[in-house]
This record gives structure tokens, C-alpha cells and sequence, in this order.
């Protein structure tokens, strides 16, 4: 396989290994519930 | 990009954060019943790309530089374009490769210190060679001597066991697909 001749050097820092597959799982965060009722308080037991 | 920050030989020499992502096709080899599937450089002699580990350049023609080496034509090859690699030799898998460290550009190409397949496409190499990549995917994938596995369309599965080239064992594509994919961790590609 001809690529023909060379243009230029590109210097890319090491990379850690790039699966696409594998990305991290990111953290649940809590579902958005804009009319939801606020957490009653905890009875005051004094 | 950037303004050259030096100059190697007569080439300008730039400096990146991100990966370049090009073309390449590999040869194919595993067992007769699709498992330990391995992609292997259309190059003969070339090792294997080992699923799950970054693939290093090294030189075969001379064991005193780093690959790739501008005057010499070593390193982990991707191109620009599709076109460039229907001339390769018996090419089984087409796929977007990331290649990073250092990496030489050419007219149509690049050789890398580093790479590891991104995306991955099963190819019936003689539609390959006749048509390009938008053609319809290989239904089946023959398991030949010695391991090779060749993706076949049912057109020129016919041709060939017609001129007495028959596959030991035949593979339903899509399953040898979907377990190259999984064991390289990678994703479908689209053509």
C-alpha cells in the first residue's frame, strides 16, 4: 500500500488506551422532579 | 493545526493532544467455531493486534531506531481515504483506527508509533475490490487452514466453491461480527 510521500511529524502525547466501549459508568444523579414534594423533616425528638 | 515547534530531517514537527483517527483493513484470523478472533496485519508476518492492548510500532528492517522513522517505511499505517485500501491484500476487516505518539503524514496516510482500532466492519473482499465499502454486508465468514477467516457476500461464496475453493467451516457473519466487536471493545462502523 503505497501512502506516498511523508508531509510532516505529529507529536501526540501518549494517550491511556482509547476502547470506546468502555468509557467509565458515571455516577447516578437523581431524577430531576421539579413538582415533587419536599422530604417531610424528621421529628423533632427533644 | 499549530505552527511547526521544530523540524526532523526536512519535516516540520507539530505537537497534539488528540488522537488521529484514520482508515485501515486488517486480515482475520480465530477458530473454526468463531472464537479467538484476532486481527492480523494484511502484511504477511506482521503480529497480531492483541484485543485490549495498545499496538506498538517496531521496525523489521533495522533494530536501531524507533518506528516510525522518517526515511524508512515502518510504523502502524492508516490512510486519509477508503480508496487506498482496496489495493491491500486480502483485507477481511475495515475499520477507523486511532493512532497517536509519534506520527508520521503522508499524501494519503499516516505511520504511528501507537494505535488501537476504534470502529470495525466485517468485508467481503472481492465486493471490496470491485465496488468500494458501500456494498451490502458479508452474509457469511469461511474458516480456511490455518485460521484464516474470510468474509464472504453468497455471490462470491458461489464463485468460489465453484472453483473448488470451499471453506472448511462457514460462519454466519453477523456473529463473528458481533463477537469481533466485543472482543475488541469497540464499536460498529457505518459504511
Amino acid at each position: 500500500m503505497d501512502i506516498g510521500r511523508p508531509k510532516r511529524i505529529i507529536e501526540i502525547e501518549p494517550v491511556s488506551l482509547p476502547l470506546p466501549g468502555e468509557a467509565a459508568p458515571a455516577e447516578p444523579t437523581p431524577a430531576y422532579q421539579p413538582d415533587a414534594e419536599p422530604e417531610p423533616a424528621a421529628p423533632d425528638r427533644r | 493545526m499549530s505552527r511547526p515547534a521544530s523540524t526532523l530531517g526536512n519535516l516540520d514537527v507539530h505537537v497534539s493532544a488528540e488522537p488521529i483517527v484514520a482508515w485501515r483493513a486488517w486480515a482475520l484470523t480465530g477458530h473454526h467455531d468463531g472464537t479467538g478472533l484476532l486481527l492480523r496485519p494484511v502484511a504477511k508476518r506482521a503480529r497480531t493486534w492483541r484485543p485490549r492492548e495498545v499496538v506498538e510500532a517496531s521496525c523489521r528492517a533495522s533494530r536501531w531506531h524507533e518506528a516510525p522513522e522518517p526515511d524508512c517505511t515502518c510504523g502502524l499505517h492508516g490512510t486519509h481515504g477508503i480508496e487506498v485500501l482496496r489495493k491491500t491484500r486480502c483485507p477481511a476487516v475495515l475499520g477507523r483506527v486511532a493512532l497517536w505518539g509519534r506520527v508520521i503524514e503522508h499524501e494519503h496516510g499516516y505511520r504511528a508509533r501507537f494505535a488501537y482500532p476504534q470502529r470495525l466492519r466485517l468485508l467481503c473482499q472481492f465486493c471490496f475490490w470491485k465496488s468500494g465499502a458501500r456494498r451490502p454486508p458479508p452474509e457469511h465468514v469461511g474458516w480456511f487452514p490455518h485460521g484464516e477467516l474470510i468474509p464472504l457476500c453468497g455471490e462470491h461464496l458461489q464463485i468460489a466453491e465453484r472453483h473448488g475453493v470451499s471453506p472448511r467451516w462457514l460462519l454466519p457473519a453477523a456473529d463473528v461480527e458481533q463477537r469481533l466487536r466485543d472482543t475488541y471493545a469497540v464499536d460498529a462502523l457505518a459504511v
